[in-house]
């Protein structure tokens, strides 16, 4: 048996489908079948060899009932990761991977979709999640406050500028921008307007949160060797963590002290970075999930590309942005430019930025970091590399 | 246990709530080797003890963090917006608690004392025993 799953697995297809929130077209399995179809048709399989689906965050889609339109002969392995957000974003590669490499699937889909009008806003569904008596006769209601104490602790506590935030969202803004499928295409960022935005819960104001959109995305795993036969230029898992650490997640905002303002990732970081044989400058782009901004900048020290002493040195719109920057993050606009699917358009762009596919691309990338979502009870990050 | 949760199932912590509902704070601490546990547990994951004795305590702390909320989330009408939400650690014990912080704001900061009492928030058709703050 390979203890170590680097490079063995690979995303061969991707789909992708994005609208406004409440304008699908179609209901939300409708959507879902279109993306997977799309991720098929990219790769160049025939849809009903898919025989193994994984989802995550609650997604409502038994994949028993896409069957029929697939056309699928049988299904070999579905899974979810536990978990009501995005925590488990990237741990769903690796559920899917583990089924590969143990031969008990052979094509897996790793999938989220999100229609509001058949699930709902799914920050409600996320907090459903989480809601006890504790928050609510407190006023918590909703993602965006909880994330918000944390922030204000990794600002007022330890001394990270809210500044940075801007320089965040500037910098998935400019690539969104110039993304003709992100809900920023052709909007500049403007400084007045995001200051200006109406304060959602202090810290955040309404362009530090991501905005949410009815959509699906699929995206196609195969072994690696499967792939090579496959249309696109497979790109290979290099490495996948979930998980969480004592102190951490869930505990009525007990967390150890040092561990509340983070985002969770400490508890992955050396089992992320040893599996690849990486460390954090050997990552070329990454994919960053931010439900909030101060919640992706927390991910990035987590992460290990800064720590609180010099986040201010790494955190800069110029060293985020593709071709230019040292660190470009979010080259398609991210959740909060490009549109949030539950965090899925991070995954699609990690393997289209290594295929050369990025609206804004960066030149000679072989690894992206897929950093999942953040301050989770459990989190998952994985990269993503090319030969 | 007298208490009956407004939003979902109640965990280890059922005399929590119904000591809040007779105006007194009990925090629990595993009687094999001492630990407080909050959230409560069944079990102590430390000694692997199945014994927890409540313990009175008083509403007392410091700030550990806190936000102001602006947006008119659904279920925060108890409130008037914007109200702050803090996150108190207690002076006596290694607990934290969440609650609405009440009176003057001046001076709200991480680190800031603050004194609690027991009140009722309405959320729906319930009244949800809960602690109130007010910097000190």
């Amino acid at each position: 048996m390979n203890p170590n799953l680097s490079g063995l697995v690979a995303a061969a297809g991707v789909g992708y489908r994005q609208y406004k929130r409440g304008t699908a077209p179609v209901p939300e399995r409708g959507v879902l079948v279109r993306a997977i179809v799309d991720a098929c048709e990219d790769a160049g399989f025939d849809p009903a060899d898919v025989d193994g689906f994984v989802s995550y965050g609650d997604d409502k889609n038994e994949p028993v009932r896409l069957m029929p339109d697939l056309g699928t002969r049988a299904i070999n392995w579905s899974a979810q990761v536990w978990g009501g957000g995005g925590g488990g974003i990237a741990g769903a590669f690796g559920i899917a991977a583990s089924a590969i490499l143990t031969g008990q699937a052979r094509a897996v889909v790793v999938f989220r979709a999100l229609v509001e009008g058949n699930s709902g806003r799914l920050s409600a569904a996320v907090m459903a999640h989480h809601l006890n008596d504790h928050m609510v006769s407190s006023g918590i209601l909703a993602p965006a406050q909880v994330c918000a104490m944390r922030a204000q602790r990794m600002f007022e506590y330890h001394g990270v500028p809210y500044e940075l935030c801007e320089e965040l969202v500037r910098a998935s803004y400019y690539h969104g921008s110039r993304n003709p499928e992100a809900v920023a295409y052709g909007k500049d960022f403007d400084h007045d307007e995001y200051r200006g935005s109406r304060i959602i819960a202090e810290p955040f104001h309404l362009f530090d949160c991501s905005r949410e959109n009815d959509g699906a995305g699929a995206i196609l795993l195969v072994s690696t060797e499967m792939a090579r036969d496959l249309k696109k230029k497979p790109v290979k898992l290099l490495s996948v963590a979930q998980g969480t650490e004592a102190g951490y997640g869930d505990l009525l905002e007990n967390d150890v002290t040092d561990l509340y303002p983070t985002a969770g990732f400490r508890a992955i970081r050396e089992r992320l970075y040893g599996t690849a044989g990486l460390t954090p400058a050997d990552i070329d782009v990454v994919q960053l999930y931010e439900n909030f901004s101060a919640q992706g900048i927390a991910s990035l020290i987590d992460h290990g590309f800064c720590s609180y002493e010099n986040v201010a040195e790494v955190v800069r719109f110029e060293n985020l942005i593709a071709p230019s920057g040292k660190l470009p993050v979010n080259t398609s606009g991210g959740n909060l430019a490009h549109g949030f699917v539950h965090g899925f358009v991070t995954a699609v762009e990690a393997v289209r930025c290594l295929r050369g596919e990025s609206p804004n691309p960066v030149a000679g990338a072989r690894t992206c970091l897929l950093a999942g979502g953040p301050g989770a009870p459990t989190i998952s990050s994985a990269i993503f590399g090319i030969d | 246990m007298a208490y009956h949760s407004a939003t979902g199932p109640i965990g280890a912590e059922g005399r929590y709530w119904d000591a809040l509902l007779e105006g007194r704070l009990e925090l629990p601490r595993c009687k094999g080797c001492g630990q407080w546990h909050w959230p409560a547990v069944w079990r102590c994951g430390s000694c692997g003890g199945w014994d927890h004795e409540w313990v009175e305590q008083s509403l007392a702390g410091t700030v550990f963090t806190y936000t102001r909320t602006h947006h008119p989330f659904g279920g925060t009408e108890a409130f008037a917006k914007p109200f702050a939400t803090l996150i108190v650690t207690l002076d006596t014990v290694p607990v934290r608690l969440v609650g609405v912080l009440e009176g003057d704001e001046t001076g709200l900061r991480i680190g800031a004392p603050v004194t609690g009492t027991i009140a009722r928030t309405a959320f729906g058709d319930a009244q949800i025993p809960a602690s109130r703050w007010r910097l000190l």
